[in-house]
C-alpha cells in the first residue's frame, strides 16, 4: 500500500472518530432541555438523536462546501504534504475537544476542527494556505454573531410564549402542554444538528480527497460514501454520549420550564437551519447556549450571572486558537521529521483516544467533567420563583385593590350605620324601659295610695257604724 | 475581505420569523384548546434523577383544578368548538411551518 493511501485512510478514521466525539460531545445540544423539562425520556431522546442526526447528515452540503472550499487554500498547497497536515489539525481538534472535556471547560466543536486544520496549515504552508478573508467572514463573525442571533430570538419567543398564555383569572395556563411541542421542537435541533456538525467532517474528509487527486477540485460536492460513514459516524457518538446527559442536566438546567425549553429549542433550530442553508459553518453548542441563556432571561424577575457567563465566553474564544495550537505543534512534528512525525501523531492520537475511553468508562461524574456548555448557560442566568408582575397584571392588581377599598369603604360605613342603629335602637329600648318603670312606680303608688285610703275610708266606715249601734 | 453583512441579517430575520411562526402559533393553540375546555395536563416523564417531578397526587389535583376550570367556562357549546378548531388549525400552522423549513434545507 502506498503511504498516501495509507495516510488518507488514517485522516479518514481520524475525521471520522472527531465526528463520533463530536456527536459524543453535542448530544445534550439537542436533548437537554427536553431531559430536564421532563419531555423526554433520557433513553428515548437519546435514541431519537442519533437518528435524526443521522437523516439530517443527508439533508444538506451547503457546510462541507464551505469547508473544504474556501478556508484553506488547497489549489496552492502541494498534494503530498496536505494530507499529513490535516490529520495534525484533526489530532490538534480531538486533542483539544478531549482536553477541555476532561477539564470541564467550554469549548466548540467545531471551532476546535476549525483551529486545529489552521494551526496545521500555518505551520505546513505559511500565511498563504490560509483564506483569512473566509476564516473571518465563514467562521469568526459567524461564531460571534450566532449566538447572539439565536440568544435574542430565544429571549423573544420566551416572552411571546409566555404573554400568549398567562391568564389573570387564576386558571390552569395549559403551560404543560409545551411538553409535547419539546418532542417536536428537540428533534428538529438533533435533525439541524446532524445537517450542520456532521457536513463538517464531510468537508474534511472532502477536502483530503480533492488534496490527493481522487476528488475533482472543481466538485466540492462528498461522494456519498463520506456522506454515509460522517452520517453513521455521528448518529453513533450521539447514542454513546447520552449516558452523561442525566447527570449533567441535574447540575445545570434546574430552572428550565417548558415554556422556556419549547422557545429556546425553536431559537436553536430555526437559526442552524437557516445558517446552514447559507452555508455559514456554527457551532451548534454555542447556538444552543446562547439560546438558553437567551430563554433564561426571557421569563420575568430574571438576570445574568456575568461570573458564569463570563467563564462560557472565555471558552468560546480560546478554543479556536487553542486548538489551532495543538494543531500546530502537531504539524511542526509532520514538518520536522516527515513521516515519522506522522507515525508520532498517530501515536498520540491513539494514546488520546485511549485516554478518552478509559475516562468514559469510570461511573463517576463530577463538576470537573459532566458539566456541558447547554447546562452552564442555564447556571449563567438566575431566575426567581416570585417573578415581578407584568404591567397588566399590576393594572389588575391595582384595579383589585380599588375595588377592595372601595368596598372596605362601603362595608365600614355600613357598619358604623349599624352601629348607629343599634345604638338609637337600645336607647329607645332603654328609654321605654325607663318609661315603663316609671309607669309601674307610679301605677303602684297610686295603686297603694287607693288602698290606703280604701282602708282608711272603710276604717272611718266601721268607726261611724259602730258610733251608731253604741248610740242606740 | 468582504463581509456578507446581508447574510447575516438575512439568516436573523429568517430564523426570527420562523421562530415566532412556531412559537407564536404554537402557544396561541395551547391557549385556544385551554378555551375550548381541553387544558392540557402534561406530566413531566418519570426516570430516574429526573429534575422535573409531579407525585401523582400533584397530577391528580392538577387534572382535577383543569376540570374545574372547564365546567366553570362561561363559554356556550359551540364556542368552545370553535376555539378547539382555532387550535388544531394552529398546531397545523406550527407543523406547516416545520416542514417548510425542512424542505427549504432539503431543496437548497
Amino acid at each position: 500500500m502506498e503511504i498516501a493511501t495509507l495516510i488518507i485512510i488514517l485522516v479518514v478514521a481520524l475525521a471520522l472518530f472527531f465526528d463520533f466525539t463530536n456527536g459524543f460531545h453535542d448530544t445534550a445540544n439537542a436533548m437537554a432541555t427536553p431531559i430536564a423539562t421532563g419531555a423526554l425520556r433520557p433513553k428515548t431522546a437519546v435514541a431519537l438523536a442519533a437518528i435524526l442526526n443521522l437523516v439530517g447528515a443527508f439533508l444538506s452540503t451547503e457546510v462541507a462546501k464551505t469547508i473544504s472550499g474556501g478556508i484553506i487554500r488547497e489549489d496552492q498547497i502541494s498534494g503530498d504534504l496536505f494530507p499529513p497536515l490535516i490529520f495534525a489539525g484533526l489530532i490538534g481538534a480531538i486533542t483539544w475537544n478531549m482536553l477541555t472535556w476532561l477539564l470541564g471547560l467550554p469549548s466548540s466543536s467545531s471551532h476546535a476542527l476549525f483551529g486545529g486544520l489552521i494551526g496545521a496549515t500555518l505551520v505546513g504552508f505559511g500565511l498563504s494556505g490560509i483564506d483569512f478573508g473566509v476564516v473571518v467572514s465563514k467562521v469568526v463573525l459567524p461564531a460571534l454573531l450566532a449566538p447572539l442571533t439565536a440568544g435574542i430570538i430565544a429571549f423573544i419567543l420566551t416572552r411571546l410564549a409566555y404573554s400568549i398564555t398567562r391568564r389573570y383569572d387564576g386558571k390552569p395556563d395549559g403551560r404543560d402542554g409545551f411538553r409535547w411541542g419539546q418532542i417536536f421542537t428537540s428533534s428538529l435541533v438533533a435533525l439541524a444538528h446532524g445537517t450542520n456538525d456532521a457536513q463538517k467532517t464531510m468537508g474534511v474528509i472532502t477536502l483530503a480527497l480533492i488534496s490527493v487527486g481522487w476528488q475533482s477540485a472543481e466538485h466540492h460536492e462528498p461522494q456519498l460514501w463520506v456522506i454515509v460513514s460522517a452520517a453513521a459516524a455521528i448518529a453513533l457518538g450521539t447514542y454513546v454520549g447520552g449516558w452523561r446527559i442525566i447527570r449533567t442536566m441535574g447540575k445545570g438546567l434546574t430552572e428550565v420550564k417548558p415554556a422556556q425549553g419549547f422557545s429556546a429549542e425553536t431559537s436553536t433550530a430555526a437559526t442552524i437551519l437557516a445558517s446552514s442553508h447559507l452555508g455559514f459553518a456554527l457551532s451548534t453548542t454555542q447556538v444552543a447556549s446562547g439560546s438558553v441563556i437567551g430563554s433564561g432571561l426571557g421569563r420575568r424577575g430574571s438576570s445574568v450571572r456575568w461570573k458564569t457567563a463570563g467563564r462560557i465566553f472565555v471558552g468560546w474564544v480560546l478554543t479556536l486558537p487553542a486548538a489551532a495550537l495543538v494543531g500546530a505543534l502537531t504539524a511542526l512534528l509532520v514538518v520536522w521529521f516527515g513521516l515519522a512525525g506522522v507515525a508520532i501523531d498517530a501515536v498520540l492520537a491513539i494514546l488520546i483516544i485511549l485516554v478518552l475511553f478509559l475516562r468514559s468508562r469510570k461511573d463517576s461524574v463530577h463538576a470537573g467533567n459532566a458539566m456541558h456548555d447547554v447546562a452552564q448557560s442555564d447556571l449563567a442566568v438566575s431566575t426567581t420563583t416570585t417573578p415581578p408582575p407584568t404591567r397588566r397584571q399590576r393594572r389588575e392588581a391595582a384595579r383589585d385593590a380599588a375595588r377592595r377599598a372601595e368596598l372596605e369603604e362601603v362595608r365600614r360605613a355600613a357598619q358604623l350605620a349599624a352601629q348607629q342603629a343599634v345604638r338609637e335602637e337600645l336607647a329607645r329600648a332603654a328609654d321605654k324601659a325607663a318609661k315603663a318603670a316609671a309607669d309601674k312606680a307610679a301605677k303602684a303608688a297610686a295603686e297603694k295610695a287607693a288602698k290606703v285610703a280604701a282602708e282608711k275610708a272603710a276604717k272611718v266606715a266601721a268607726k261611724k257604724a259602730s258610733g251608731k249601734r253604741s248610740k242606740k | 475581505m468582504t463581509i456578507d453583512w446581508l447574510a447575516f441579517l438575512q439568516v436573523f430575520a429568517a430564523a426570527l420569523v420562523a421562530g415566532v411562526a412556531v412559537v407564536g402559533f404554537y402557544a396561541l393553540g395551547l391557549r385556544l384548546l385551554a378555551r375550548s375546555g381541553r387544558i392540557p395536563v402534561v406530566a413531566p416523564a418519570v426516570f430516574t434523577d429526573a429534575i422535573a417531578v409531579m407525585t401523582p397526587k400533584q397530577i391528580a389535583k392538577a387534572q382535577k383544578q383543569a376540570d374545574k376550570a372547564a365546567r366553570r367556562s362561561p363559554l356556550t357549546e359551540g364556542q368552545k368548538q370553535l376555539a378547539l378548531v382555532g387550535a388544531y388549525a394552529c398546531f397545523g400552522v406550527v407543523v406547516l411551518a416545520v416542514i417548510a423549513g425542512i424542505l427549504l434545507i432539503v431543496l437548497g
